[in-house]
């Protein structure tokens, strides 16, 4: 988009100097990446076949890290949570965000623009902020429970609020659900009134109308809004450790343990492997579907 | 009839989420005023003293001042070589494709390794985590995806007839840059700038792998309600979360001040 076309053609001077000169303008960028993504990324491969001890942590070759990830159950089982808790926390915050992308997609202008600020601005509170509002709302002397103790329901205030994978679940759809709503808003936006009226006009119930318009029409959207939320739910650190509890710890944590405490870093460097092979086969998966710069341009 | 029930369903529904997206926020602003030592209910009566503490803690004071250097200096950096690119992608070259690819990859890479990665390669290198090198580098590859994705629409508009043209009357790469470029982009450089700042501030699971003893202020929360959960923590998050707010306020307004007319990507 907004290429010269033709014009880039006959004017060999746009050469003469380097604004002209895509090689020159990308290479600070490209070096920047080369060296501070690309090179440690590599390392991170590298280091996951390496071998950490007391001594620290030296290169070799060898496949100990990953037998252990698949050996002991223990892995495998954290990582099928994980799983689970990033897929309901998706599903959940689709749900909860369909109508109200609808609803949003079908003000008028100004009133549209406005809904999209109220969105906006809780996410605009830093996340580890939006993680830690749970504890009062969830914990002992919690919202939840005075007000259950308040009205009679219970006696004594409720443990398992709290520390519970459920707890997890409710904080991260909280704090991821902006990244759902948004991009199924965005493709519901160009869905035309006069396609739902030709619709009803031939006499398309309103279960129809959503399964047979709307939700094809919107499911790009839904797809994108799932792939992001997917992904920052599967890598999820901050909410887990706040509000999991030892029964709700996630594979984000396993892995900051052995750089945070432990100082086990190459089988951190293969959990991190793991986790980022299980994000790039999603990936995969859904660049069957869709774009990934549908996905990347729905949240810039 | 139907549609009425069905509209005012609808209406009842988007409020509820509404009144769920910012009663946690709002109830966090009220136990911030909460004179009790316990963060939670029941209500102990009003009380500024938290607020006090906060405004007094020179820990906050100086993560603040932390934040906004590593900020300022992150969103600069990024926003300049997403200015370079985003000038660049108006035009076809060799692996372009590849290089848009590499330039977004950190948003779909993992947050926590995008954090262990650089812990590695600094660890490794003997580069001791500081503000300015190690919290910067992870700052700057967060921002960087984004200040390209927000720049580069808006950059796409800028024909480079114009440059043609003042190249053809013989200005110099630094004259076509400042007289023809700068004045052109400028606004879209400033939201981008802001828009990475507020990025920077908000960083927290790449910054927690590379941290020193300098901290940020997500950083700076994070150890408080890990290590000790002290009264004052509502008033410190309400205290974070206005000066955050204000912050992307400003940044949001700029972007629709700037707004391209391209969204897409190719």
């Amino acid at each position: 988009m907004g290429r010269g076309g033709p014009r880039g053609e006959n004017t060999p001077r746009v050469a003469a100097g380097p604004i002209g000169r895509p090689l020159l303008l990308t290479a600070p960028a490209a070096l920047w990446i080369a060296l501070f993504t690309a090179a440690p990324f590599l390392l991170l491969i590298a280091v996951s076949f390496w071998v950490s001890g007391y001594y620290g942590t030296r290169p070799d070759f060898v496949l100990t890290n990953y037998a252990r990830i698949f050996q002991n159950e223990l892995y495998g089982l954290q990582l099928l949570k994980t799983l689970r808790i990033a897929l309901v926390s998706t599903v959940l915050a689709m749900m909860l965000a369909y109508p109200v992308a609808w609803f949003i997609s079908r003000r008028p202008p100004r009133q549209k623009t406005l809904f999209i600020l109220v969105l906006f601005i809780p996410f605009w509170v830093n996340y580890v902020v939006r993680a830690f509002v749970w504890l009062p709302i969830l914990g002992r002397s919690g919202a939840i429970n005075s007000a259950l103790m308040g009205l009679g329901v219970v006696d004594a205030p409720i443990d398992r609020l709290l520390y519970s994978e459920g707890a997890v679940i409710a904080g991260l759809v909280y704090v991821y659900t902006l990244f759902m709503t948004l991009p199924i808003l965005l493709v519901m936006d160009r869905i035309d009134e006069s396609v739902l009226n030709a619709a009803r006009d031939l006499g398309a119930t309103p279960l129809q109308l959503f399964f047979r318009v709307i939700l094809p029409l919107s499911w790009p959207g839904a797809l994108a809004g799932s792939v992001m939320v997917f992904l920052l739910t599967l890598s999820a650190y901050v909410t887990p450790q706040l509000l999991g509890g030892p029964s709700g710890l996630m594979f984000g944590n396993l892995i900051a343990s052995q750089f945070l405490g432990g100082n086990n870093w190459a089988f951190g460097a293969a959990l991190s492997c793991v986790l980022v092979l299980v994000a790039l086969l999603l990936l995969a998966a859904a660049g069957r579907w869709i774009k990934l710069h549908r996905v990347l341009g729905g949240i810039a | 009839m139907s549609d009425r029930w069905a509209a005012i369903a609808q209406r009842t529904y988007v409020t509820m989420f509404l009144v769920a997206l910012y009663m946690p926020l709002v109830m966090l602003v009220a136990l911030s005023f909460n004179d009790s030592r316990i963060i939670g209910f029941p209500w102990e009566g009003f009380t500024v003293r938290w607020y006090l503490q906060v405004l007094e803690s020179r820990p906050l004071l100086e993560a603040f001042a932390n934040s906004l250097l590593v900020g300022a200096a992150a969103a600069a950096i990024a926003t300049a070589l997403a200015a370079g690119l985003g000038l660049a992608f108006r035009h076809e070259f060799r692996l372009k494709k590849l290089l848009f690819y590499a330039i977004v990859s950190p948003i779909v890479l993992p947050g926590i390794a995008g954090g262990v990665l650089l812990l590695l390669f600094f660890g490794l290198l003997g580069v001791p985590p500081k503000l300015l090198t190690t919290v910067l580098v992870a700052h700057v590859n967060w921002a960087l995806p984004f200040a390209f994705l927000v720049l580069y629409p808006r950059l796409s508009r800028v024909d480079s007839a114009l440059e043609d043209a003042a190249r053809d009357l013989g200005a110099t790469d630094l004259q076509v840059f400042t007289r023809v470029i700068w004045p052109t982009i400028w606004p879209a450089a400033a939201a981008t700038f802001l828009f990475a700042l507020s990025l920077s501030f908000d960083e927290f699971i790449r910054t927690i792998f590379v941290t020193g003893g300098e901290r940020t202020i997500p950083i700076h929360f994070w150890i408080l309600v890990i290590e000790e959960l002290t009264p004052e923590l509502p008033a410190m998050a309400t205290t974070i979360v206005l000066v955050t707010v204000c912050l992307s306020a400003l940044a949001h307004t700029f972007l629709r001040f700037s707004k391209g007319g391209a969204n897409e990507q190719h």
